[in-house]
């Protein structure tokens, strides 16, 4: 996985549990800040901030129609974040062969 | 999205793989720098490199101890909010380390509806045998 950014990292826009309520509720069908801002109980500053930092890491896909814009997710780019979980895995079995090794050296 | 279950048999009897887990220096030897007690409840933190989004600190808390059968405790860095756990149990020849991390699906209500629909779950399986195959190769 090639190294991203701080502000393109996916990982890092899904840490906030603000992000995360708007793309559930982006999930479920496309919605426009003010719709966000009225769901969340948030301000819609607050909201477009947000959606400025899912935007930047490609989570986010905006359709506009009249004076209004809708956003949802784009649902690809999470893989990102499926990856990083994949490098947990390769890290466990990684620390389990160094536990094994570490025994070895302790009965020596 | 399912846990990660890695397991391993090691030829070393339960007691001697219970202090690699619980022995805060021995812990630090394979797995990260800690300040790890064998106390339910404790509060600890595991320490390693900084990378975006995660400040490089994992916290912790001790919930299950159970010499020397199993050990468990939280696993909180970055978005994570997980619980690790390991089970050890007897064998003819030494001892079955079953290693289980769990609650990704925690990270964000998103991760379980998203990564299955991309059947990312078949591909980690795959991922992670072509891994072990190479360390057998490798042994």
């Amino acid at each position: 996985m090639s190294r991203v950014s701080s502000e393109q990292d996916p990982f890092r826009a899904i840490a906030d549990a603000n992000r995360r309520r708007m793309l559930d509720l982006m999930l479920a069908q496309e919605r426009t800040v003010g719709e966000l801002a009225g769901l969340l109980g948030i301000a819609q500053p607050s909201v477009s901030q947000h959606m400025a930092v899912l935007r930047l890491a490609g989570l986010v896909d905006e359709r506009q129609e009249g004076r209004r814009t809708f956003y949802s997710v784009r649902a690809a780019d999470l893989r990102g974040v499926a990856e990083w979980i994949a490098k947990y895995e390769v890290f466990w079995a990684e620390r389990l062969d160094a536990l094994a090794a570490h025994l070895a050296r302790q009965r020596q | 999205m399912r846990d990660i279950v890695v397991a391993r048999e090691v030829a070393f009897p339960r007691e001697m793989v219970w202090a690699a887990l619980t022995d805060s220096r021995q812990l630090a030897a394979w797995l990260m720098p800690n300040d790890f007690r064998p106390e339910i409840g404790h509060r600890f933190t595991f320490t390693t490199k900084p990378a975006p989004g995660f400040d490089g600190v994992v916290r912790c808390q001790v919930f299950d101890l159970r010499a020397p059968e199993r050990l468990a405790f939280s696993w909180q860095g970055g978005a994570l909010d997980t619980v690790v756990s390991f089970d050890l149990a007897q064998t003819a020849g030494g001892t079955r380390i079953t290693l289980r991390h769990a609650g990704f699906a925690g990270a964000s209500n998103l991760l379980p509806r998203v990564i299955l629909g991309f059947g990312w779950a078949s591909l980690l399986s795959r991922k992670l045998v072509a891994h072990l195959d190479g360390c057998r190769l490798g042994a």
